[in-house]
């Protein structure tokens, strides 16, 4: 015979701490995924972020369910109703979704340019997660659905953006903003051979917060076959530049 | 409401002499009124001192401005400074850095100005790996600025001359950000190839202002589609005044200047872009028939070529240059090279000549014409400086094309003979230069600050005087 303890008490307990570690586990997450994920689009980073606290709480909340008795078969299924539900429900969302993802990566197109798809024109002035909004010549806004962007062609009429390339760096808030792109536009200098000389490589600080700058550094290539090349070599330079950076200023606080 | 304005230019106000040692800052910045010209400070030549600082002096009087802000490079002088209830923040580079951005600096201002058109006889200043240290005195002047914002929330940021265009750029607030181009722009001289660099960083500003017009047309020609004025350069005309018997006699005696001589005046700084070789060869034309005429070259190195500035030689090599082209002519006696000369002993220059001479080959505007029609002396000027745009051939002034020896020559002889022509430009003159005094500067850009505030745009381009 289980005494009142062991029979009420302890799964209580056992409860909550269940959902106490839940929540250290989310909170330290987040704190390394921030941490460790500056580098890349923040919209991803988010998305990412809120699948991943979600999976760990749901996982969370079924192990600490179970403490108390219940049955958590009846609950497994609830949830997987509700997610299936949620996907009929919001198919086209996710396919927006989706098609963001995948716009992200595939179609060469970003805020400030001129694109043409569909019969519409006009410039980009936002990307979120469901649809690309175009300010048009005769200033009306077209919303474009993301998931048109992978079926229907779409054009950039951007001058020269075939020649773009745009590399998202972040760095710490210690670092010498002066000295990075100085040391940066150096590094640079060593590619010029494949870069538009009349384009000179120019950073831009999209954000600052207390303990990190997101960066935008655009260069001109000449030839787009080797874009993704010249990408990937200069992203390397900027890591190399970053921890070489961070070290410096390591030492210096030491 | 007073704005609160934030500055940016590379020439300081002041550079501070070698011997100058600035305090640790532990008792306040120091105030330019308890330094000593001379001893612990010159002030800079050029548009900074002439321009700048007396509009911004004038608009704190008015009430034009509460307490603005002036963030300038100055190697040596102390971390901040405060001059008439204006505060400089002085920033400082490393003798290494200060000399590749100066290189850079040099070369785009050759370009900008056409020396070696063609040739590109300089590289692309944008991928030389000193263009680096060029990026790293902006980034800091930004960065600078943004800081002084953080902490003093300006209304509006007014960057000044080339050299800093990417500064706007670099700021990224979408706080108002104006930038006023001091040279020439001649978009029949830029090289096409410098399109892209020049206006993808025009366009992060609200308003650009150039001198005159013709740069205005100039920049539209050039493909730039946004806003842009004018506005005249202008001097502070009550700083001028008439020398005393005893300060004119000074002068005279400092230059070797006697009662007889007549005087031809350039006041310039040391560069070839100024003209300085063909103002002696046209002298040397002139002189021949007027045995007691003399040219006075005053002005010596900019801040750029000064060893207390950015350290380019370029002010020493052209006066050597200038000295021997002297006495390869036999005019070493003739032509008086001054070298730096103060406030004092300027107006005395202008007191004595009987006219002055502008030969540049390009000049941003040419606000020493407006100097010598104060102290009612004709000009005779280069058709391609910006002060051109109101000079009327014979009429207020007299033009000729720079590098034409003989039209200088000829234009400097028809003054000489003709005294009713030298008082008819003399006078006309005197009324032309109303258009570039104080008043009307601090009107034009009281307007033009007050306008951007409010998020007006002027109709149309231009911003006629």
């Amino acid at each position: 015979m289980d005494t009142p303890y062991e029979q009420y008490i302890m799964p209580v307990v056992t409860f909550a701490v269940i959902i106490l570690v839940t929540w250290i586990v989310s909170y330290l997450f987040n704190l390394v995924f921030v941490g460790w994920y500056r580098i890349g689009m923040s919209l991803v980073r988010l998305h990412v972020q809120r699948i991943a606290t979600i999976v760990i709480w749901s996982v969370g909340l079924i192990l600490a369910v179970e403490q108390l008795g219940l049955r958590i078969d009846l609950l497994l299924l609830l949830i997987g109703i509700l997610g299936v539900g949620t996907i009929i429900a919001a198919t086209d969302v996710l396919r927006n979704l989706a098609a963001k993802y995948f716009s992200d990566v595939y179609i060469p197109f970003k805020t400030g340019d001129t694109i043409r798809i569909s019969g519409h024109s006009g410039k980009v002035i936002e990307i979120n997660p469901v649809s690309t909004v175009l300010l048009t010549e005769n200033e009306e806004l077209v919303s474009i659905p993301n998931s048109l962007f992978i079926k229907e062609p779409t054009v950039n009429i951007t001058p020269q953006a075939w020649k773009e390339i745009t590399i998202p760096i972040a760095v710490g808030g210690q670092v010498d903003l002066p000295a990075f792109e100085s040391r940066l536009i150096k590094s640079i200098n060593k590619f010029k051979l494949h870069l538009d000389e009349r384009f000179p490589p120019i950073l831009t600080v999209k954000r600052r917060e207390k303990n990190f700058y997101e960066l935008v550094l655009t260069l001109m290539i000449k030839e787009p076959s080797k874009k993704d090349e010249i990408t990937s070599e200069i992203n390397r330079k900027i890591a190399e530049l970053t921890e070489q950076m961070k070290r410096k200023e390591k030492k210096k606080t030491a | 409401m007073p704005i609160h304005l934030c500055v940016n230019t590379q020439t300081p106000l002041v550079r501070f002499s070698p011997g100058y040692k600035p305090g640790d800052g532990s008792t306040g910045p120091p105030s330019l009124s308890d330094l000593v010209e001379e001893r612990d400070y010159q002030f800079t030549p050029g548009g900074v001192t002439r321009m700048v600082f007396p509009l911004l002096k004038r608009m704190v009087d008015d009430g034009v401005l509460k307490c603005p802000y002036w963030v300038t490079l100055n190697p040596a002088g102390p971390e901040r400074l405060v001059a008439d209830g204006i505060t400089f923040s002085h920033i400082r580079l490393q003798d290494r850095v200060m000399k590749g951005y100066g290189h850079i600096k040099e070369d785009m201002w050759k370009t900008l100005h056409g020396i070696g058109k063609g040739a590109m006889p300089h590289g692309w200043p944008l991928w030389e790996k000193e263009y680096a240290d060029y990026t790293y005195y902006n980034r800091l002047s930004s960065e600078r600025l943004l800081a002084l914002d953080k902490e003093l929330d300006f209304d509006v940021f007014y960057i000044h001359d080339f050299q800093q265009l990417p500064v706007g750029h670099m700021l990224g607030s979408l706080k108002p950000k104006v930038f006023r181009w001091h040279i020439p722009f001649d978009d029949t001289i830029i090289p096409p190839d410098w399109k892209p660099f020049l206006l993808t960083y025009f366009k992060s500003y609200d308003l650009i202002l150039v001198s005159c017009r013709k740069y205005l047309d100039a920049l539209r020609k050039f493909g730039f589609m946004g806003h842009v004025h004018y506005i005249y350069p202008y001097i502070d005309q009550g700083v001028y005044r008439r020398s005393k018997r005893s300060e004119l006699e000074a002068f005279c005696a400092k230059f070797g200047i006697r009662e007889q001589d007549r005087v031809i005046l350039v006041v310039a700084r040391m560069d070839p872009m100024k003209g300085q070789d063909l103002a002696i060869r046209a002298f040397a034309k002139v002189a021949r028939s007027v045995p007691d005429l003399k040219l006075v070259l005053a002005g010596n190195g900019s801040f750029s070529s000064s060893s207390h500035g950015i350290g380019l030689s370029k002010g020493a090599h052209w006066l050597g240059k200038l000295q021997r082209l002297a006495r390869r002519l036999h005019l070493e006696d003739r032509v008086v090279f001054t070298g730096h000369i103060n406030h004092l002993e300027l107006q005395a220059a202008y007191e004595r000549c009987e006219m002055t001479m502008l030969p540049s080959w390009l000049e941003g505007f040419g606000l020493v014409v407006i100097e010598s029609w104060l102290y009612k002396k004709p000009a005779v000027v280069s058709s391609k400086a910006g002060v051109a745009d109101i000079i009327v051939d014979g009429e207020n002034g007299q033009l000729a094309d720079p590098g034409d020896i003989d039209g200088f020559a000829r234009r400097i002889s028809a003054l000489l003979k003709d005294e009713k022509l030298e008082s008819r430009l003399a006078e006309s003159g005197l009324a032309s230069s109303r258009k570039c005094v104080l008043e009307e500067g601090l009107k034009q850009e009281s307007e033009m600050l007050q306008d951007i505030l409010s998020g007006q745009k002027r109709k149309g381009d231009g911003h006629a005087i």
